[in-house]
């Protein structure tokens, strides 16, 4: 005779009486097996008288009476508003915002990232910190120090562009930087405005500067930076305040 | 399972009363089984403050082909008479599955049993009961 394993057993043990209600996979395949086994046709023609005997169980009208209403005491559907609302689901939902938030914040500072970011970030953050004192006192057009820079400190192509070229300037100072190299700095009349130029990064592999097109705005702790590189040079314009106070010089060259 | 209609009753409106107060308070049953779950532990309740049923010896003999001629025999009251005897959970569980309105998830979900539990509840209830109907209706049985 064959034999039950005993988790098939078990779920035999509770086979439903009539064979058509089998709830899952695991207890049609207990019945089927089941079948097979002497004993079983005996338990479920058992069940079933017994059943038959439950259901033959006379109720009194006065009991029937109970269950006349029987769907007054269904659960309570949620509707939408109510699920929506739900502490935990508010939860998880705050969850994903901010998740979404902060992962959309990454994606656009990727999006707006370039070669020198994080020396640019740096040097809005000197541009912070200096006091005009610093500065040895230079007063002339921003587009003439390329000259000075070359002639005393050998900085080649360090030319500031040709939108910030007629700016009075107030002072300039050259200082080494550990991770920028040799930054020269300019302070502006304008809006207390000053110029950066430092050396771009360079492809690891072939030597070259990493250069890319346009202006590309940066943004640190009220200071807001407008960089462009050229010929292997960083030109950083930076200000304090939002980005619309550097647009306007960005927008008409001036000639 | 309280071998009373009136004490029945009660437990069945103590129960309603119960939903229909957690529906005021804005947190109604979630299923039909809550129910079933409520009035079980009611009728628990119940049976323990009330008359104990005489413990009955704990024979037991394999089913037999002949059970349901020998069933057959019985009036309903004698099943309902018998099962309410029963300790605790078979009582609940046999009660449960012999209505035929629930699959043993639902079963297990009501009486807060495992599989195996609930299982063993069931076999020895088989088992006992037919020793009692051997025993309530031989001539049946010999047959």
């Amino acid at each position: 005779m064959k034999r039950l394993s005993r988790g098939l057993r078990t779920l035999a043990d509770c086979a439903p009486i009539a064979n058509t209600k089998a709830p899952d996979r695991r207890m049609r395949t207990a019945v089927s097996r089941a079948k097979r086994i002497e004993g079983f046709a005996a338990q479920q023609s058992f069940d079933r008288a017994v059943a038959k005997l439950v259901q033959a169980t006379p109720v009194t009208p006065e009991i029937q009476e109970w269950f006349a209403n029987e769907k007054m005491a269904e659960g309570a559907k949620r509707n939408w508003r109510k699920t929506a609302f739900h502490p935990a689901i508010l939860a998880i939902g705050i969850a994903l915002v901010v998740i979404a938030v902060v992962a959309w914040i990454k994606f656009d500072e990727q999006m707006h990232a370039f070669p020198g970011t994080a020396t640019a970030k740096k040097l809005l953050n000197v541009a912070a910190m200096t006091r005009p004192s610093e500065f040895e006192p230079v007063q002339t057009e921003a587009g003439t120090l390329n000259d000075l820079f070359f002639m005393k400190y050998r900085l080649e192509h360090y030319d500031v562009p040709r939108e910030f070229s007629r700016q009075q300037t107030i002072g300039v100072r050259v200082f080494d930087d550990d991770e920028a190299g040799q930054v020269a700095q300019i302070g502006l009349a304008e809006k207390r405005m000053q110029l950066f130029l430092f050396p771009g990064r360079r492809d690891s592999k072939t030597g070259k500067p990493e250069e890319f097109e346009g202006w590309r705005y940066i943004e640190q702790e009220g200071w807001t930076g407008a960089v462009q590189a050229r010929k292997g040079v960083l030109f950083m314009a930076a200000v304090r305040g939002p980005k619309k106070d550097l647009a306007p010089y960005l927008s008409k060259p001036k000639e | 399972m309280t071998g009373e209609a009136s004490k029945a009753q009660d437990i069945f409106q103590d129960t309603l009363r119960e939903a229909a107060f957690l529906a005021a308070k804005g947190e109604p049953p979630a299923n039909r089984y809550w129910f079933f779950r409520e009035a079980r532990w009611r009728c628990l309740d119940v049976v323990a403050h009330g008359v104990q049923p005489e413990q009955r010896a704990n024979e037991s003999t394999e089913v037999s082909p002949q059970a349901p001629e020998q069933i057959e025999q019985l009036e309903p009251e004698q099943l309902a008479i018998w099962i309410s005897a029963a300790p605790e959970p078979q009582r609940s569980g046999l009660a449960l599955y012999y209505l035929d309105e629930f699959n043993y998830r639902e079963m297990m979900s009501i009486l807060g049993l495992k599989l195996n539990e609930l299982s063993r509840a069931l076999a020895s209830g088989r088992r006992e009961f037919q020793a009692w109907l051997n025993a309530t209706v031989p001539a049946a049985a010999r047959e």
